[in-house]
């Protein structure tokens, strides 16, 4: 009975302090948003619910959408073709090398150290080779086009996609791919249409994860677009300047670059872990 | 390796094909432009064109301005502050949460949000945050202490306050591989060790901690490696001010090369903050990289 009385007491304490941590986390999404619901004169004022403490307005949202509906539907089409195309790159590439890793033994190299070698490039300051990119797709040509972006991030990502899907790939029962092969599939057919529906999962996580960097991405956006093929990243880069402390739109803006890849990662649960630590940690 | 149990033989046709397209793009995109990098490192420049060699001079103006060694003192500050506070607060609620009680499996699924956050934008939604005249903390203060912080405007506290945005957005991270890790410890060695009344200290010393270590390790150094590359944070937060002192390696880069056009520095300091990075990347895989297999 005591027993029982001091778990639920430590339950208690648990569950507060969930709360006090959720409510830390969402904070800064929560500000936005009641920002962007605030009239002018209301958001210097210390005030946090709708309705009771301030009246919400979309008057923000109107005249944004109104003023700069243009640039920001633009730069939401760049950052998704962005996104898109590098999870497509991404994905391509990343499978195949997946399940080259998962499923043979590589000579010369052995698969640990191509594993590594992709994995290094997670580990390389974009700094390293963002002054080359520029100069190089300056002189053919691709700046300010979102080709560049699509290739960099696809450069980017891959280390995710490929060691997500090897993962996923060494999960599979190698059982089938071989009957297919003994039916007379060629590796590639075995591959393609054994192997990967299985994999449609750990497929859809790993382009959601690449989809997100790569919208995410700041460094490089800001250095190679500036107004044809900037994605969201950089529109909102340029709010501070020409704004002065208008936090109304400012928190308008910051929402719509964050809300599609947080709400996306929200469906990849399963894979998040395994993921982030690019197969060291299973989730 | 030795003790693998031996396969089936498998047909092994073209296997070099499955990789040869990732290794090439990575040959093509990551290694040709950092020898392009360090190639310029060692080059004049002007107007964005290379002019002729220089040897060390690049590296030797890098090394001695005070604005690189500032930059260097602000990266290292957030590589260390950012690892304790994330890793430190991440393996707190790992250890908390480690249970069976409700709400925590929604928790664990908002705490993916702050991880794709982009940075740039959290910087903004922080410099509301943290507005020095009205922002919400600050009203807050004055109401109850009636005091105000320089969150933004004095020197250190702008980097405290950048290392709060970095903790806001990383603690989940270490938060979920750390939990993750956690909940595959076998639940019997917990019995065994409680049966045996050890003290939960001594559970987590001899149990815990040892199992958890690779996990720990990974979430170490990727939240180094990452701490490294810090740009959209201050750039968006604080502009890298006020002055120079939330300037990192990676912004120094960014000012140097592609604002004020110097190409030979810019590259010297992306080389020397590579040669960094990569240290401490060989240190971490000769211990963890048998995790990667």
């Amino acid at each position: 009975m005591r027993k029982r009385r001091g778990k639920t007491i430590v339950n208690i304490i648990l569950w507060v302090i969930v709360a006090i941590v959720t409510v830390w986390m969402l904070f800064p999404f929560y500000w936005a948003v009641i920002t962007s619901i605030k009239k002018p004169a209301d958001v210097f004022r210390l005030s946090f619910i709708p309705g009771v403490q301030f009246d919400p307005t979309l008057d923000n949202w109107k005249s944004e959408f109104q003023l700069r509906g243009k640039e920001i539907t633009r730069a939401m089409g760049n950052s998704l073709a962005i996104g898109i195309g590098a999870a497509f790159i991404a994905l391509g590439v990343g499978t195949l090398a997946g399940y080259g890793l998962a499923r043979f033994r590589y000579h010369g190299w052995s698969n640990k150290s191509i594993s590594m070698w992709i994995l290094s490039q997670r580990f390389l300051p974009p700094a390293a080779t963002v002054i080359p990119f520029f100069l190089i797709f300056k002189n053919i040509g691709l700046i300010d086009n979102v080709i560049a972006l699509i290739l960099v991030n696809a450069t980017f990502t891959i280390p995710f996609a490929v060691l997500i899907l090897r993962d996923a790939f060494k999960e599979l029962p190698e059982e089938i791919e071989e009957s297919a092969l003994v039916d007379g599939c060629s590796r590639f057919q075995a591959f393609f249409r054994m192997a990967l529906p299985l994999a449609a999962p750990a497929l859809v996580s790993a382009g959601i994860i690449c989809f997100s960097f790569a919208w995410n991405e700041f460094l490089f956006a800001f250095i190679m677009s500036y107004s044809k093929a900037a994605p969201m990243t950089v529109i909102i880069a340029g709010t501070q300047d020409t704004q002065g402390i208008q936090f109304w739109y400012v928190a308008t803006r910051m929402l719509l670059a964050i809300v599609p890849p947080a709400v996306l990662a929200l469906t990849v649960q399963k894979y998040i872990v395994r993921g982030l630590t690019f197969g060291a940690v299973k989730g | 390796m030795g003790v693998k149990k031996k396969k089936t033989p498998l047909k092994e046709q073209g296997k070099k094909w499955f990789i040869a397209p990732a290794i090439t793009w990575l040959l093509l995109f990551t290694l040709a432009p950092l020898i392009y990098t360090v190639y310029l490192s060692f080059h004049g420049s002007r107007f964005l064109k290379v002019t002729r060699f220089v040897g060390i001079k690049n590296f030797v103006t890098v090394l001695t301005d005070y604005r690189f060694w500032g930059a260097f003192r602000v990266t290292i500050i957030f590589v260390l502050g950012g690892l304790v506070l994330s890793v430190g607060l991440g393996l707190l609620f790992a250890l908390l949460f480690n249970r069976q009680i409700r709400g925590v499996q929604v928790f664990r699924t908002l705490s993916t949000m702050p991880l794709f956050t982009a940075p740039v934008a959290l910087g903004y939604i922080f410099m509301i945050i943290f507005y020095e005249n009205g922002g919400p903390i600050n009203n807050f203060l004055t109401m109850v202490i009636s005091k105000q912080v320089p969150w933004l405007s004095n020197p250190s506290w702008a980097v405290f306050s950048v290392l709060i945005a970095d903790t806001w957005q990383w603690t989940p991270f270490a938060f979920l591989v750390l939990l993750a890790s956690l909940q595959a410890v076998p639940k019997d060695l917990y019995e065994a060790a409680s049966l045996e009344s050890a003290s939960s200290w001594n559970i987590f010393k001899h149990i815990t901690f040892p199992l958890i270590s690779p996990a720990m390790g990974t979430v170490i150094i990727l939240r180094i490696v990452e701490a490294f590359k810090v740009f959209d944070l201050p750039f968006a937060l604080t502009n890298g001010g006020p002055g120079l002192a939330t300037r990192t390696l990676t912004f120094n880069v960014y000012t140097n090369g592609l604002r004020d056009q110097n190409l030979g520095t810019a590259s010297a300091t992306a080389i020397v903050l590579l040669v960094i990075v990569l240290i401490v990347s060989i240190l971490f895989f000769k211990r963890y990289g048998s995790n990667y297999e």
